[in-house]
């Protein structure tokens, strides 16, 4: 078992740099998930890690000896293609034989892993057919067994998910964390859905236009995002920003006041953007709360919550509550309260997220 | 960075598919045959396009194959071209009698089994091959220059073709006996001789077709999913297990529905080229089915006899073609149909 | 004869045209009549109604040919017998009422007593004088034309002339080697040796070629200098008549002497190595570099290379009699046949047919046969003293060949009679002085004209030819090119020929010719 760590990782295309310096250290056993919008440079990381992109810039270490001219081979890595990467005219057994007998493994010490990690992942009925009888679900079992065999230092996975139904693939996502937890392989996960970040990760790495916005465990960044960009990336629905003002004593959102409990230090007068998770909101004013006024577009009921979509001034909001069985006394709804102490507030100009002494 | 993963309209193409399919299936079940003249109509004006972009193919068979088929009836004629096909005298299976009595005709038969076959051993892989190394070749201009090269001399006409063959051939002056000068040969007069027919014909059809076959294979090799190689880097494997491991079985299915092509036309060796290659000293050899139809048959206007030929040639290579796509479908799972 | 058939034609025409018009005394009908042609050749693929000698003809005559040509391509048809045109023709089913065109006589044999032609034996007898005059004097020319039924279908192209080819040698060399010009077939190999060993073309290299051909063909007819046979006819290959008998030159001892020796001179260099390969560039080629000796070809294209001698100093190509063999004999196979299998017959829709054989008559006239060899007077050529000379603008403006086709003259798809006076009008003097030589004595031997089967014969000919032609053309290579001796190999030889049908096939050209030639 080892750690990965990257320092100051560029990756160019000719002139065209497309990941700007990646500072990361996985440790040892650690599960870390890569997370970003498409183009975020998320895959080019893993692939510098796999060796199957050269590094233009900076270091990379495995285990603590640095690896950029390592031949993939050699880095001890197993990866998890998003397509599977399965060869179509082998079956199941002799796609994961297949890197074991690369590297001249003896025969019957291939069959006994083989089976061993058939048993695991389920597949021991199915070891003699083809990819192309398999189901997706499988499938993936597959390409994930083929990383398994080699016991390789450093797990690494491409979007594995992305090509399943949703269904199946909350099911791969609790079986990947089972894995995970049995076998304890240092892991990087790449993947764009921010469920499966959350769900999956010991920490997350919210990537972004080939940076690194944050690195966290998933509650750190979920209850504090370092900016606008990975407050609005993790959670479902995203947090609701609103254009507001600093006052002396709280912050002004078009006509309500939400009175903050922290310092503004002189800050009033700033432009700054609110930011409120759609759960944090009770229909009912409580203790140092603020209501604001907000014209229902729209109730969605979720079964036990409902979303309610409207809009605060000119921003569209969307907020959760509970249905209690009946989404009818929701139709009127026509302000909301905001608990102070969860209110996040951010630089209007910069996005960051700004310090507030409670 | 680039997303590698072809999809529609950010959907993953494999769920396009399914999806299709399964629309495919709805309609099927949907569709409830019935003959009333109104709902054919009604069909048509729906499915207009789709008959419209047929058209021409079945045209194209009509006109090309199936109607020439009627013709096939003067092998069992004794065909007049002034009587036509309908109003010569059936005479049955005289000009097979007389084909199979015709010991020329019977070496022309085994020698075109024979080229065939050299050809096939020699020919059919020599474009895979080749497809393979262009796959290797990294350097994108060098890759470019040596695939026109080989390309070549497929758009060179045969007659061309057989003038540089004789040529370099030649005993006073050709290239090769030059060569076989300077480790001390005396020089052969290669196109009389019957044992050099078959070598100099097969290889020149690899040199002029080897280059062009070779585009099927090179288009089946840029269809394997990319992330096989990667896959294969990451666990370990050289170019050359990658290209015995993946390359080669990822285009096996199009590997044997060339072959079983090529069987289908084993009768068909390029006859134009023998008629200018071969000499009479070289029968023995070069003598094939189409060039002794040529000469017995066309040259003294028995079309009769060559119809028969033909017809037999026919039959031959509907059998051949037939045990290989069985033998094929039965042991790879690829057929043609 | 020519005046014979002069007053035949004024005799013939005076029922028809109005006496009183002298000029018109070759007109056929008062009223324009319209025929239909089909004519096509490799020089010219269709019949052009503005030719100046159809032109002429219309004036002359009031018919007026209307080209109806069907496949018309620049095909040679040398290599399927006929043209593919014919058959083209006749698969659309429609026959126009003139076809004309090469190597027409076997096709009219077969499908004429089809119906598809109209037999002439009749019509010629009442209304072609000048034809039926030709004929009474040239009888086996007659019987050469007819079909197996004893009809004629196609009236012929006749080429006048006596010499095709001859034999050629550099005579430069010979002086410059010391040598006499070859008498015998002895002295022949002795020269031909000292070309290959005494470098007379002084660039200190064996690399003369001794003896070449265009046509490989032509090596093999030298085995007439050992007293065999090779080519009947102008058609290589071809069976051989002599006093009566059918024969065949493949199977007599003279052939299978000369192709032993034949083979001792290409093991020996005497003849090209590449002889079955190079093609019909051969003599341009070996020529123009100076490496060629001796051949058998032409009169008049091969005297033309003489004009090399602006670039090879002294070079000097001439004719030299044929050698003699070693029992004294002289002869030169090759001559210009009597009769051609060109010429043109008459659709069987044709509605016309009397009209057409007065127009088929019409060239066999003076004036038609004038104007089918030397085109129209004022134009190609002008009368002097009596006789068709050609202008010398004419003469200048390129191959005579071909611009007497682009008038419409000298069509071998039309029947008639050639004139030889046309072509000495522009050889040259080395091929006029070869003629001269040739002429000093009796080298030629008949031709076989050929024989029409009835559809029985046909069948066994079919069947038999083929394969034996392709099996003595097998064997003939392989002895000259060393593989297996032709001595050795004889007895095997001609009895797996009289396995394959040769007797029989003899046999039924035999009958053939008997019915035919009345033998």
């Amino acid at each position: 078992m080892a750690g990965v760590n990257l320092s100051g990782i560029i990756k160019r295309y000719g002139a065209v740099q497309v990941v700007h310096g990646i500072d990361l250290d996985v440790a040892e056993r650690e599960f870390v998930v890569l997370v970003g919008p498409s183009g975020c440079g998320k895959s080019t990381t893993l692939r510098m890690i796999a060796g199957l992109e050269e590094i233009s810039e900076g270091d990379l270490e495995i285990d603590g000896r640095r690896m950029n001219r390592v031949a993939p081979k050699d880095r001890d890595v197993a990866m998890v293609f998003q397509n599977y990467a399965l060869y179509p005219h082998l079956n199941v057994a002799d796609n994961m034989a297949f890197g074991l007998r690369i590297r001249k493994m003896p025969k019957d010490q291939i069959a006994t892993t083989i089976a061993e990690t058939a048993e695991i992942l389920g597949l021991t009925d199915y070891l003699a057919r083809r990819p192309a009888d398999l189901s997706g679900g499988q499938r993936q079992r597959v390409a994930m067994g083929r990383a398994i065999v080699r016991h390789p230092k450093v797990f690494l996975f491409d979007e594995p998910l992305s090509n399943l139904d949703a269904k199946l693939r909350t099911q791969m996502r609790a079986e990947i964390k089972r894995l995970h937890n049995r076998l304890g392989v240092t892991s990087v996960y790449v993947t764009h859905d921010q469920v499966e970040a959350m769900t999956l990760a010991d920490r997350i790495v919210v990537m972004n236009d080939g940076r690194i916005e944050q690195i966290g465990t998933p509650m750190e960044l979920f209850n504090n995002p370092v900016n606008t960009f990975v407050a609005g990336f993790l959670g479902s629905p995203p947090m609701n920003q609103m254009k507001a003002q600093l006052t002396e004593t709280g912050a002004r959102v078009g006509a309500s006041e939400i009175k903050l409990t922290g310092a503004i230090n002189g800050n009033a007068g700033r432009d700054v953007i609110v930011g409120i998770r759609p759960e944090h909101v009770t229909l009912y004013p409580g203790d140092q709360t603020a209501a604001l006024p907000i014209q229902l577009d729209l109730v969605e009921p979720l079964g036990s919550e409902a979303l309610l979509h409207g809009r605060f001034g000119e921003d569209p909001v969307v907020f959760k509550t509970e249905t209690n069985g009946d989404i009818a006394h929701l139709q009127g709804v026509n302000q909301v309260h905001v608990p102070a102490s969860l209110v996040k507030i951010f630089d209007a100009e910069t996005g960051r997220a700004l310090r507030l002494e409670h | 960075m680039v997303d590698r993963n072809s999809d529609v309209g950010g959907i993953p193409i494999e769920e396009v598919v399914v999806e299709a399919k399964e629309a495919l299936r709805d309609r099927a079940k949907t569709y409830t045959p019935d003959t009333s003249w109104t709902r054919m109509v009604d069909h048509f004006k729906r499915e207009w396009q789709l008959y419209a972009m047929l058209a021409p193919t079945i045209i194209w068979f009509v006109v090309f194959l199936y109607k020439p088929m009627y013709g096939l009836q003067i092998a069992f004629k004794d065909y007049s071209i002034f009587r036509g096909v309908s109003g010569s005298p059936w005479i049955g299976f005289e000009h097979f009698e007389v084909l199979f009595n015709n010991d020329q005709f019977i070496r022309a038969f085994w020698n075109t089994i024979k080229i065939s076959a050299l050809n096939l051993i020699f020919g059919f892989p020599a474009p895979i091959i080749l497809a393979l190394m262009f796959n290797e070749i990294l350097n994108a201009r060098f890759k470019k220059t040596t695939q026109t090269i080989v390309y070549l001399p497929h758009f060179i006409s045969s007659v061309i073709i057989a003038g540089i063959v004789i040529t370099a051939f030649a005993p006073t002056g050709g290239i090769v006996n030059i060569i076989l000068g300077w480790f001390g040969i005396d020089s052969i007069y290669f196109l009389t001789r019957p044992e050099w027919f078959r070598p100099i014909f097969v290889g020149t059809g690899i040199w002029q077709e080897a280059g062009f076959g070779s585009i099927v294979f090179l288009a089946a090799i840029a269809g394997v999913n990319p992330s096989l190689y990667e896959s294969a880097v990451v666990d370990g494997a050289n170019r050359w297990q990658m290209m015995w491991k993946i390359t080669l079985p990822s285009i096996l299915p199009t590997i044997l529905i060339m072959l079983i092509i090529r069987i289908g036309n084993i009768m068909e060796v390029s006859f134009e080229l023998v008629i200018l290659l071969y000499q009479p000293a070289t029968y023995e050899t070069a003598d094939v089915v189409n060039t002794w139809i040529y000469r017995q048959g066309l040259q003294s206007g028995q079309y009769d006899l060559a119809a028969a030929a033909g017809l037999f040639n026919a039959l031959v290579a509907f059998v051949l073609v037939m045990t290989a796509n069985t033998l094929s479908r039965r042991y790879s799972r690829t057929s043609l149909w | 004869m020519r005046k014979l058939s002069l007053t035949a034609a004024a005799l013939a025409t005076t029922a028809i045209a109005s006496p009183a018009l002298a000029e018109g005394h070759l007109r056929i009908v008062d009223e324009p009549l319209e025929l239909t042609i089909q004519m096509n050749h490799r020089a010219y693929p269709i019949y052009e109604e503005d030719w100046p000698v159809e032109q002429k003809a219309r004036e002359l005559t009031g018919v007026h040919l209307i080209n109806d040509t069907v496949g018309a391509n620049m095909r040679s048809d040398e290599n399927t017998g006929r043209t593919e045109a014919l058959n083209l023709m006749l698969a659309s089913g429609a026959i126009p009422d003139i076809v004309g065109s090469s190597r027409i006589r076997d096709f009219v044999n077969q499908f004429g007593p089809e119906g598809a032609f109209v037999p002439l034996n009749d019509l010629i007898a009442e209304h072609a004088p000048n034809i039926s005059a030709y004929y009474a004097t040239r009888p086996d020319i007659e019987a050469a034309v007819k079909a197996s039924d004893g009809q004629m279908y196609y009236i012929p192209y006749l080429p006048d002339g006596k010499y095709g080819r001859a034999y050629w040698i550099r005579t430069d060399w010979l002086d410059a080697l010391g040598l006499d010009v070859p008498e015998t077939v002895e002295d022949y190999e002795n020269v031909l040796r000292a070309f290959k060993t005494q470098d007379p073309n002084g660039n200190g290299l064996a690399d003369e070629v001794p003896f070449f051909a265009r046509q490989w063909p032509e090596l093999i007819r030298l085995v007439t200098l050992w007293d065999g046979r090779a080519h009947g006819s102008d058609t290589y290959h071809d069976f051989l008549i002599e006093d009566g008998k059918i024969d065949h030159g493949y199977i007599g001892e003279g052939y299978r002497d000369g192709i032993a020796n034949l083979a001792r001179w290409y093991a020996e260099g005497l003849i090209d190595a590449e002889v079955f390969t190079r093609g019909s560039s051969a003599r341009d080629f070996l020529l123009s570099e100076n490496l060629g000796g001796s051949t058998h070809d032409w009169f008049a294209s091969t005297s033309g290379y003489n004009r090399l001698s602006s670039e090879i100093d002294g070079f000097e190509f001439k004719a030299f009699l044929p050698p003699a063999s070693p029992s004294g004999r002289r002869i030169e196979e090759h001559r210009r046949i009597l009769v051609k299998p060109d010429g043109w017959a008459i659709g069987f829709e044709n509605a016309h047919p009397v009209e057409t054989i007065k127009y088929f008559d019409f060239w066999f006239t003076e004036e038609g046969r004038r104007l089918a060899n030397f085109g129209v007077e004022g134009q190609q050529y002008d009368m002097v003293d009596g006789k068709p000379i050609f202008k010398q603008e004419f003469l200048d403006a390129g191959p005579v060949n071909r611009s007497l086709y682009q008038v419409g003259s000298q069509l071998q798809g039309r029947g008639y009679f050639q004139d030889y006076n046309y072509e000495i009008q522009w050889s040259n003097e080395f091929a006029l002085e070869g003629i001269a030589l040739y002429d000093t004595m009796d080298l030629l031997i008949p031709d076989f004209l050929g024989v029409a089967f009835t559809p029985d014969e046909q069948k066994i000919y079919d069947r038999t030819w083929g394969s034996i032609r392709d099996y003595m053309l097998e064997r003939q290579q392989g002895w000259i090119l060393g593989n297996g001796d032709v001595v050795a190999d004889w007895d095997a030889y001609i009895a797996q020929l009289d396995d394959m049908g040769m007797q029989e096939l003899l046999g039924v050209m035999q009958t053939a010719y008997d019915r035919q030639y009345g033998g």
